[in-house]
């Protein structure tokens, strides 16, 4: 779909020549003359302007009334005025009428001091007030869900929350009761407001009406800092700001940034960072003594790591976990093939993909970015959840939908939150996700195999039929226009499609798929995995894997893959086990396995934040992990995106920097990785992974780099031979299990924040 | 007195004829002629005909009808025909009148109009009090399907229309042509911004029609007697004849059918009989309760749309609201003020502030706690609210008092200095009931809290203890 261009035309603003995109709303376009407009209702991520709150009326040449500046187009040749009388007659009669309900108890509200009503009142204000009679009053404040509390009074109506709900997270449970000014946000029978995306409101409203209860009363704006991070809770990798008081996480704010996250946060990632503060969490090396886990210096802990590995040596495997950094999971790797001779590494949740087609389905040219997915003329979800999987995806699939026309796919084994906005909706067999795409990569292609697939995936051929059709779109015209816009297609898939047993199948229809579609040559067009964990992306391509090296370089010999490992560790084959913020019994695929492997091992060495279930009871050394706001490094988007964490908070108790330890534990092995700090460790992976050369911790900064977009893209290496992708498909063991699907809720970090308790305990929630 | 007028009748003219709501009398009288008249047409001609009558809008805003027509797009989309029969405005009653006695010159006009608009999906939104004219609607409608007058196909002319008469809930804002677009698609009744316009983004995003009851119910009458004739009659820029509903103070009250342009005090007087005996016209509204009041001063404006905007007022929908000199002006404005107060959607800020903020003031004026400056405040509320607001409803209260303010302001200064007499304030310091009434100074913080809980009452009040502080997790 064509995307917006923007062409500059001149206008006139309080007397100064500006020029400005056409078409911007006046607010906007006067920002490029250093005007600025008072605004509450208008906030563009929401969509078209509503014009509610009138704080942004102007003057314009030839227009008798005066106009809201928020939903006015600049014109080439328009004269428009911020500053006569008449504006600002009108300008403090708006923000009169908007103080005379409110409460005016800034000395106790949590947004004084970051507060767009007190900076305009004192801005464009008249500084008096003649309003005598007595206030609107509302009962206040309430819980408007447990995570958030509204005070009715302070509510200026303009409509953000509602629309949010609406229009954005479409959970249409936000409506605005009764009339006039009696007006007031609730949901429409009380009941709690929880979403996915609840917290959204909170950072939305332009007073103090919605406010974070669990940041409720904390800190006032003098007391804190922001800091920018990356959540990395989820694979979509929001940017986000930290709020920190004394060395802690306050809050978490959206960090716009429209190529990964459009300005929003799903409620995971606004609200765990309460588990960062924690009592559970573990702050110190632990060493299981007598049965018990017990804290003990640095030194013990990281000599009994190492001395168990050099006993393993060769018969040591390790597992990084989605929250691990590029450089972590890189030097984990050096440590595991250089200084301990094992190539039994891995970072994938089921099964090995083989080197070519994890190169095949890499290839710089066949990658979607996030904005295709808003812009593409039709997307197929295939096999993933987004709003499960990669939160903030769903909102961009259902912006795309609602405001440029995107027509959406579904292809699932149970039920998505999107199939009320999708053309169509597909349920195919759980654990079957490899044979449907290959029924439609079959269906694409026109291939006889199209029955025999649709049986094994279970579903009608017809079905997939339309599916394609909708893909390939309407035929174009005999005749018509030659300069048909070739039809851009994203297909958004879940790492699931490619796991045992029918990893080579999955990979193979979705390279079939591609071609078939021309995905590779078409801008705006191509495919976006959703990787099991949040640095899915990023930890391949650092090495992490048990048959690729660095930039998925090709090693000597292949090492076992997570389920190998598990069967070597239950058979006594391999020794020790080390986990990089890896629970394998919530994480990996077949939990009974796991169990029996970790039983198993002769020692488990894990970087850890919490005690969860693997670590608790079978772990022999633990190194308390930290949290990504204490981390430096980089992580990978899953569209290439290499994306920064900094320092935002302090460490707490003795945590150490993730790549120091394994730095530490390399030396008591007699390697030298001469890392020390964390930005030589980014310089090594850089060096490492040819296709990230020449890249710098400044380049990557605040918005991120992708990596395709760089000149050493062209050092990624290409598949040997295309996989074909031939091969039958064989009915995972236990195909509920092997799809792995899981909530959004289902992480530690939202146990341990006491926020969510509501989640959990069965209790009234209001 | 004056004689009344002999005007013509073109929707009023067997207007009590019994049975002609249905369609076999409305036949026998010529019915849905019209519409195979202009089904013979193409829609073009039938659109300069509607042109050429110099139809203006009867619903308020008196916009030419055959001009908003041609701003529908042309090209084969989904469009859509829409009638306002909410007619909520206060002294309005017309539509009412035609829908119950004749619902099939109405649906005759709204077929024959979709033809010139190229509509194929209409309604009718008719208020929720209206219950017998929507039972009324729904069974002529019935009768039109039968026979053919709408559906598929009508007459054979290739064109068709659906006809839905949708009942609202009863607010005033969904008679607010995009509130009642909202309204319709099932939504809150809000207005929308504009542009975009309904002709060409309305219901269902898609090109529509908006035109009142009486303005579609005068369709078929410019057809049989042509655009050129109906232009002939009322006065240049208002042409026809017009529905006026006069209520209030007038001994006939009722609806006549009117020829623009003639002396408005023919309606009071003349039709409508003037106000009781003894008493005389202090003021009027002329266009429905939200057209700023004229004095009797005003009686020889002619009635068309020109001369009342002239004369700062406006024609709107053609109510005539007398008030005689037995009612104080106070009792008026703080009538009309709180029926906006009440109507007021909340959306934007002057409207729903402004509003109920000048009813507090109008309720201290008769309470004897305001003093003539909060004349001067209430009228540069006035002034701030007009042409700040998203839709009109907030200037149909602010132009109303504003000139109840301007006109009357020895009256208000009286009856101020009367009730605080009666009050017992007189003479003393002005500022005495303003701080009296802030519950500032020398109140308690909590005493000042259960002072001022007697305000409007808090929705939710059942949802939790009040001012329980919850401090989160
Ligand atoms: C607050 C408000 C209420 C209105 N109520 C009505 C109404 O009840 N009936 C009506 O026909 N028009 C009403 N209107 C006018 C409509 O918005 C619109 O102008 C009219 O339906 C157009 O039809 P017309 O051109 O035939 O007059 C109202 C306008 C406003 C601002
Ligand atoms: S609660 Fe906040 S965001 Fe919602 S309408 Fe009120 S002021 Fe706006
Ligand atoms: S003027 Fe009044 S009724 Fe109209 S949009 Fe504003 S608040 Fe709603
Ligand atoms: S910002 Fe323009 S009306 Fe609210």
């Amino acid at each position: 779909m064509p995307r917006p261009e923007s062409k500059m035309i001149n206008f006139t603003i309080d007397g100064r020549e500006v020029s400005a995109p056409e078409g911007a709303m006046l607010v906007d376009a006067a920002k490029h003359g250093d005007v600025e407009i008072p605004v509450f209702c208008y906030e563009p991520k929401l969509g078209q302007p509503v014009g509610a709150c009138r704080m942004c009326l102007v003057e314009i040449e030839g227009i008798p009334k005066l106009q809201t500046g928020c939903s006015t187009p600049v014109r080439d040749g328009m004269v428009v005025y911020t500053e006569t009388e008449r504006v600002k007659v009108a300008q403090q009669s708006v923000v009169e009428f908007l103080l005379i309900n409110h409460p005016l108890d800034c000395p106790v509200c949590d947004k004084g001091g970051e507060c767009p009503l007190q900076d305009i009142t004192f801005g464009w204000g008249g500084g008096i007030s003649r309003f005598i009679e007595p206030k609107r009053h509302f009962v206040k404040p309430l819980e408007l869900s447990p995570l958030i509390a509204i005070d009715r009074e302070r509510c200026i109506l303009c409509y953000r929350c509602v629309r949010f709900s609406q229009e954005i997270s479409e959970d249409y449970q936000l409506v605005l009761l009764e009339r006039g000014a009696h007006s007031y946000v609730s949901t429409f029978d009380g009941h709690p407001y929880v979403a996915p995306f609840s917290g959204n409101i909170v950072e939305l409203c332009p007073v103090g009406a919605l406010t974070s209860r669990p940041y409720r009363f904390r800190a006032r704006p003098w007391d804190i800092e922001g800091a920018g991070s990356v959540c990395t809770l989820c694979p979509a990798q929001c940017n986000v700001t930290i709020t920190v008081r004394d060395e802690r996480a306050l809050r978490v704010l959206a960090r716009q940034n429209d190529e990964v996250d459009d300005g929003w946060l799903c409620d995971k990632g606004r609200f765990a960072y309460q588990s960062f503060h924690a009592e559970e969490r573990i702050t110190e090396p632990l060493i299981r003594d007598g049965g018990q886990l017990r804290p003990v210096t640095w030194e013990r802990a990281l000599e009994q790591a190492a001395g168990a590995l050099k006993r393993a040596g060769a018969n040591a495997a390790a597992i990084a976990g989605g929250q691990s950094t590029g450089e972590e999971g890189h030097l984990l790797a050096r440590l595991m093939r250089e200084g301990l001779g094992s190539p039994h590494l891995d970072s994938r949740r089921a099964g090995t993909l083989s080197l070519d087609a994890h190169r095949a389905l890499g290839a710089p040219a066949l990658q979607a970015n996030v904005s295709d997915l808003e812009f593409a003329h039709a997307v197929l979800v295939l096999d993933t959840d987004p709003v499960n999987d990669a939160s903030i995806l769903d909102l961009r699939l259902r912006k795309g939908i609602r405001r440029r026309g995107l027509k959406l796919a579904v292809a699932s084994p149970g039920p998505s939150s999107l199939d009320p906005s999708a053309a169509l909706s597909i349920r195919f067999k759980p654990g079957a996700g490899a044979a449907f795409a290959a029924a439609l990569s079959a269906a694409l292609g026109a291939s006889a195999e199209l029955e025999t697939l649709c049986g094994e995936a279970g579903v009608e051929s017809a079905a997939v039929r339309e599916l394609a059709e909708l893909l390939r779109g309407p035929e174009p015209q005999q005749g018509a226009d030659s300069e048909l816009q070739p039809r851009e297609v994203v297909i958004l898939w879940g790492e699931r499609l490619t796991a045992a047993p029918n990893a080579e199948l999955g990979a193979g229809a979705l390279l079939g798929i591609a071609e078939a579609l021309d995905l590779a040559n078409v801008e705006g067009a191509g495919m976006l995995e959703v990787p099991a964990t949040a640095n899915g992306r990023g930890l391949r391509e650092a090495g992490v894997l048990p048959n690729a090296g660095p930039g998925l370089s090709q090693l000597q010999d292949a090492g076992r893959d997570s389920a190998a490992i598990a069967e070597g560790l239950a058979a006594g084959e391999l020794s020790a086990l080390y986990l990089l913020q890896c629970d394998p019994l919530r994480e990996l695929a077949d939990r009974a396995l796991w169990e029996r492997a970790l039983a198993g091992a002769s020692t488990v060495i894990a970087h850890a934040s919490f005690l969860t279930d693997a670590i608790n009871e079978h772990a022999d050394v633990v190194f308390p992990a930290e949290a990504y706001p204490e981390k430096e490094g980089t992580l990978v988007h899953p569209d290439g995106r290499l994306q920064r964490l900094r320092p935002a908070i302090a460490r707490p108790g003795s945590v150490r920097a993730g790549w120091h330890v394994i730095a530490e534990l390399a030396l008591r092995l007699g390697l030298d990785f001469d890392v020390l700090s964390g930005a030589m460790a980014s310089r090594q992976l850089f060096e490492a992974v040819p296709f990230y050369s020449g890249l710098t911790l400044e380049e990557i900064g605040g918005r991120g780099v992708r990596w395709q977009e760089r000149e050493a893209a062209a050092a990624f290496p290409a598949p040997a031979s295309a996989p074909s992708g031939d091969g039958s498909f064989e009915e995972p063991a236990d195909p509920g299990e092997a799809a792995g699907y899981r909530s959004v809720w289902d992480a530690p970090e939202v146990e341990h924040s006491p926020a969510f308790d509501f989640l959990f305990k069965t209790k009234e929630l209001v | 007195m004056a004689a009344p007028a002999a005007s013509p009748m073109l929707l009023f003219t067997d207007i009590d004829e019994p049975g002609l709501c249905t369609l076999e009398v409305y036949e026998r009288r010529g019915g849905y002629e019209s519409l195979r008249k202009a089904l013979a047409m193409t829609p073009e001609e039938v659109l300069d005909q509607l042109k050429a009558s110099g139809l203006r809008g009867r619903g308020g805003a008196g916009f030419a009808m055959g001009t908003k027509v041609s701003f529908l797009p042309k090209g084969s989309m989904d469009k859509y025909l829409v009638c306002n029969a909410d007619e909520s405005e206060p002294g309005t009653f017309k539509d009412r009148e035609l829908m119950q006695k004749t619902p099939h010159m109405l649906i005759e006009g709204i077929v024959i109009a979709s033809y010139a608009a190229g509509a194929n999906c209409s309604f009718i939104y008719i208020r929720g009090e209206y219950v017998e004219q929507a039972d009324a609607l729904d069974a002529a409608l019935h009768e039109a399907r039968e026979a053919g007058y709408v559906g598929e196909d009508i007459l054979g002319s290739g064109h068709s229309l659906s006809l839905v008469v949708h009942r609202g809930a009863g607010a005033y804002i969904c008679g607010e042509e995009t509130g009642l677009l909202d309204s319709l698609e099932g939504k809150r009744g809000n207005p929308r911004l504009k542009p975009p316009f309904p002709a060409n983004q309305g219901l269902y995003q898609g090109p529509t029609l908006i035109n009142n009851v009486e303005t579609l119910s005068t369709v078929p009458a410019i057809i049989r007697i042509s655009g050129e004739e109906y232009a002939k009659l009322g006065v240049e820029t208002s042409t026809g004849t017009k529905l006026v509903s006069v209520s209030g103070h007038v001994q006939r009250p009722g609806n006549y059918e009117i020829e623009l342009g003639i002396p408005s005090r023919e309606i009071i007087y003349g039709l409508a009989g003037g106000p009781p005996e003894g008493r005389k016209v202090k003021c009027w509204f002329p266009g429905g309760s939200s057209s700023p009041v004229l004095t009797a001063d005003d009686l020889d404006i002619p009635y068309d749309f020109n001369s009342l905007a002239a004369a700062k007022s406006m024609l709107g929908s053609g109510a005539v609201i007398v008030v005689d000199d037995s009612t104080p002006i106070l009792d008026v404005a703080l009538k009309v003020a709180k029926f906006y107060r009440h109507e007021s959607c909340g959306k934007c800020t002057p409207c729903r502030e402004g509003t109920n903020w000048t009813v507090k003031m109008l309720e201290r004026i008769a309470s004897g706690e305001a003093t003539p400056m909060d004349l001067e405040i209430m009228a540069s509320v006035q002034e701030h609210i007009i042409g700040n607001c998203l839709c009109v409803l907030g200037d149909a209260m602010a132009m109303p008092i504003g000139s109840m303010i301007a006109k009357f302001r020895d009256e208000f200064e009286e009856h101020i200095e009367a009730a605080r007499m009666a009050r017992g304030l007189n003479g003393s310091a002005g500022s005495d009931a303003a701080l009296a009434a802030q519950g500032a100074f020398d109140e308690a913080p909590e005493t000042h809290l259960a002072h001022h809980g007697t305000g409007d009452q808090a929705p939710g009040a059942h949802e939790g203890a009040p001012g329980t502080h919850r401090g989160g997790a």
